[in-house]
């Protein structure tokens, strides 16, 4: 049983509290959940939706078709006909909004005007609580139980007192005595089941791995779609060994994580790529200084502010080459939540123990978008890496940036006898003072690329998904990947299989070459106009597809219309 | 000569999550890749439990233009770091890039040099990763009043426990004479043929409306003076600023020694208050004659890192992690 529902209306109506409450009541029907966010760059006004698909299949992204549509404006029906049919029920106050219902009548959908509003009225003294009357008719019309959202709710608002949680229960009572009585209910109630999971957007998955991880600095400054992973690890910090610093500007932001780093505590920043793009002449800093440092980037449609609240992935070149130098680097690229925080956990690793710059890059559909995963251990261990004997030798023969066979050097920290050195942006000899000798330019340069070859036990593995042989072999990258794993699902068993790849620089050319040798058909599917993929597959294997499949309208890949596709080219 | 890694690398147990990989071979030395330096440190530990002349001694010998300014400041900056008894270990020098940054080579301590610009939010993390440390920045007037301006309004109103001691010599010296935020208008400079068309920044003016809690002014002439102004700001709870006049002989040929001697006057031979925020405002905008000493100090702020409650167990840099319990974190997520 799966199930597709979504609320639309204006900004500030609460439609993602909603949307995540939602969420909510079916994970604790036991059920893995997904849910998907459009809104506009605005704060009140714009058409703001959540969409959840929830089930006790697999579940890794939302499709089109919608068995409820929640919609609190005419709006919330007129830019949604594509996604309904005679399957769906929508649930609106057409005559209380002033719109009439017999324009949509085309698309089959059974309409019902129902008073959200009045009923909040009626219970609240406040028409804010519609969605709580809304939440509550779809909790009837899909066979779910009523005491599970009034858990939810009493648990949502618990901070705002008694008071709102009783006149919030009375409404959603009265919502769904008046869908029992009005309504059909198009799901059987279904058994409950036990779930250990925990519903979290990509960014609160980052915020949690990285506080798994250690992260003890996080600086950053506010940029959709990477704002909540600073506001997570805010929260965290009344609890937690932690200092995060809503930085100046992201320049700052970087050179603090840098410095906190340098000072010998695991250190993060993130931003959407156009913040980060600010934050490239660090990157080169804690390339050449060989500061450990974890770099989290969110990509959304470019050039420049481009579209603030939309999904894209063009930026892979940028990373891939950003920071002027030449310095060794490692991108991941997670997709669902789990691997968000998972890859997180690793960039922490990998950058402490190689002396590395790490990025985390994914994108608005991941980072903002709430997805069912494991709930994350009680604990955590993390052994501290790569740092200089203590004490050190008293005769003051430590070298910092000493050359070795790996390419990184045991690291002193300020507050350590006997391990001073420069820490320097220029380049330097082994003791960290400035040189501009020929020789020593080019070993250490030497020095820190043989990293690129240290790491590569460490790196998260490339696989092939699905079936061994197929008839087409999809390649993507990150939430690209959320689409794949429905294409997988619901495609005939041998149609489709998938190259994933979570690490995407080094580049795992072995593995890749591997699978890829094998494919009757390699298909590159990607965010992007340029196939920024696709060509850095070519540069690094030689290997071209046979076929791209490319957005980079700000949407998010939909596995209905990529099946579409597909199929055309399986014939 | 054998590579220096923790014990906890070397002993290379597996770690217990599959997303952690095993870890890899321990380092092996190579031939050593760097000559021995030229001059010698002093092996013998008991000479540098403090920083003193000979503990910061580095191989390497300035550079700066005969007769440049930096000598002076750097002679008082070693005489108040000598002076104050600083554990050589405790203390983190963070330079930003122009002639006075290169004093990271010359000086042997826990050097930071950064980006052109960017030293103060490395300053700053710095400090809250561990603020058992003493943080000084050694910077100019075009890294800090151009470059990294917002960084520095940024850092004193957070008033962050560093020191900042800004070269501040009225014109670019390492790109070979180009107008800075601090040229007085219409000096003629190389990339200002006409004359600098721009108003000088005032330091410490700006300094005062930001809320800095140490805002002073020293001469690289007075070097006995100035030893007193850093020895005060770097024992300041909370941000000090230190601008300092600097002669530049090479690129400078208006504000030389013989100027600012002429010109010179101490504050606090006039017994000026260093309470008044109002007064202190007054004597930013003299140019007539140029005042130095301490325009105004706050002995009782509160620096950024004393405000943290998580800072109150102890420098962050000493709080374990290597345990995370992760149920309070976990809290509304189900």
């Amino acid at each position: 049983m799966a199930l597709h529902w979504k609320v639309a209306g204006r900004a500030g109506e609460g439609i993602d509290v909603t949307g995540i409450m939602f969420g909510k009541i079916c994970l604790r029907h036991g059920m893995n959940v997904f849910s998907y966010r459009e809104y506009p760059s605005l704060i009140r006004g714009g058409h703001n939706t959540h969409q959840v698909h929830a089930g006790f299949e697999e579940i890794s992204a939302q499709q089109k078709h919608l068995d409820v549509l929640i919609a609190l404006n005419e709006e919330g029906i007129s830019f949604h006909l594509d996604e309904i049919n005679q399957d769906s029920i929508v649930l609106c106050e057409a005559h209380q909004d002033g719109y009439d219902l017999e324009q949509f009548r085309h698309t089959g959908a059974k309409f019902f005007d129902v008073p959200m509003t009045n009923i909040s009225r009626q219970e609240t003294g406040h028409f804010l609580s519609q969605n709580v009357v809304g939440l509550a008719m779809s909790v009837w019309i899909l066979g779910l139980d009523i005491e599970v959202l009034s858990q939810v709710i009493t648990d949502q608002f618990q901070q705002k007192g008694q008071h709102v949680i009783e006149m919030n229960v009375r409404a959603l009572h009265q919502g769904y005595q008046y869908a029992k009585e009005q309504l059909p209910q198009l799901k059987e109630p279904q058994p409950k089941k036990e779930n250990s999971q925990i519903l979290a957007s990509g960014n609160q998955a980052v915020a949690l791995g990285a506080l798994s991880a250690g992260v003890q600095y996080f600086s950053a400054y506010p940029m959709t779609p990477t704002t909540d992973i600073l506001q997570a690890l805010a929260s965290y910090q009344e609890n937690y060994p932690l200092v995060v610093k809503h930085a100046e500007d992201e320049i700052s932001a970087i050179n603090q994580a840098i410095g906190a780093s340098y000072a010998g505590v695991r250190a993060m920043t993130a931003s959407a790529t156009g913040g980060y793009a600010l934050m490239v002449e660090a990157t080169s800093l804690a390339g050449v200084m060989e500061t450990p440092l974890v770099i989290v980037v969110g990509q959304r449609p470019g050039p420049a502010t481009g579209l603030p609240t939309w999904t894209c992935q063009s930026d892979l070149q940028f990373i891939l080459s950003a920071g002027h130098g030449e310095i060794p680097r490692v991108i991941l690229s997670p997709g669902t939540a789990q691997e968000h925080f998972e890859l997180t956990r690793t960039a922490f690793y990998l950058a402490e123990k190689y002396h590395l710059v790490v990025f985390v890059l994914s994108d608005k559909m991941s980072l903002e978008s709430y997805m069912s995963m494991p709930r994350p251990a009680e604990t955590y261990q993390n052994k501290r890496l790569s740092f200089a004997l203590d004490p050190l030798p008293a005769d003051d023969s430590y070298r910092r940036f000493e050359v070795t066979e790996e390419g990184y050097s045991p690291r002193s920290v300020p507050g350590q006898p006997h391990g001073l050195n420069v820490t320097t942006s220029y380049e330097h000899d082994e003791f960290g003072y400035a040189t501009e000798t020929a020789a020593m330019t080019k070993t250490m340069n030497e020095k820190r690329h043989r990293k690129m070859k240290a790491v590569l036990p460490d790196l998260p593995r490339a696989e092939l998904i699905g079936p061994e042989h197929a008839k087409l072999t999809l390649v993507g990258w990150g939430s690209t990947q959320l689409a794949l794993a429905e294409v997988l699902r619901r495609m005939p068993a041998g149609a489709v299989n998938i190259i994933y790849l979570p690490c995407l620089w080094p580049f795992p050319c072995d593995a890749f070459f591997h699978y890829a040798q094998q494919a009757e058909k390699l298909i590159i599917i990607e965010g992007n106009l340029t196939g920024q993929l696709a060509l850095l597959i070519r540069q690094e294997t030689g290997i071209q597809a046979h076929h791209h499949i490319r957005r980079y309208d700000g949407r998010p890949f939909y596995a209905e219309e990529l099946i579409i596709e597909l199929e055309a080219l399986i014939e | 000569m054998p590579t220096i890694f923790s014990r906890s690398t070397q002993r290379q147990t597996p770690e217990p999550q599959t997303t952690e990989p095993a870890f890899s071979s321990p380092a092996v030395p190579l031939d050593a890749a760097t000559p021995q330096p030229e001059a010698q440190i002093s092996s013998d530990p008991g000479k540098h439990a403090f920083v003193s002349r000979a503990s910061m001694e580095s191989p390497y010998f300035p550079t700066w233009c005969p007769g440049c300014g930096n000598f002076g400041i750097w002679t008082a900056f070693k005489n108040a770091l000598v002076e104050l008894e600083i554990p050589e270990e405790k203390l983190v020098i963070v330079y930003g890039v122009g002639c006075n940054g290169n004093m990271a080579d010359f000086n042997r301590v826990y050097g930071f040099h950064a980006l052109h610009g960017r030293a103060i939010p490395n300053a700053v993390a710095i400090k809250l990763a561990n603020h058992r440390l003493k943080v000084v920045i050694v910077s100019g007037d075009g890294d800090t009043y151009g470059e990294g301006l917002n960084h520095l309004i940024s850092a004193m109103r957070g008033n962050h426990d560093v020191t900042m001691l800004v070269h501040d010599n009225q014109i670019y010296g390492l790109t070979t004479g180009q107008t800075s935020p601090t040229t007085e208008k219409g000096t003629k400079t190389k990339s200002t043929p006409a004359g600098a068309p721009e108003t000088p920044v005032n330091p410490l003016g700006l300094a005062l409306n930001s809320d800095a809690t140490f805002i002073a002014r020293g001469f690289a002439g007075n070097i006995k003076h100035l030893t007193q102004l850093i020895k005060a700001a770097i024992l300041h709870p909370g941000f000090s600023l230190v601008d300092m006049f600097q002669p530049c002989f090479t690129f400078n040929k208006v504000n030389t020694y013989h100027y600012f001697k002429e010109k010179i006057y101490n504050l606090q031979d006039q017994g000026f208050q260093t309470n008044n925020k109002v007064l202190a405002w007054e004597k930013t905008f003299e140019h007539d004659k140029l005042p130095i000493g301490i325009f105004y100090a706050d002995p009782h702020s509160t620096p950024f890192h004393a405000t943290l409650a998580q800072l109150q167990s102890g420098p962050l840099v000493h709080q374990s992690i290597e345990q995370v319990q992760m149920n309070k974190a976990l809290k509304g997520y189900s």
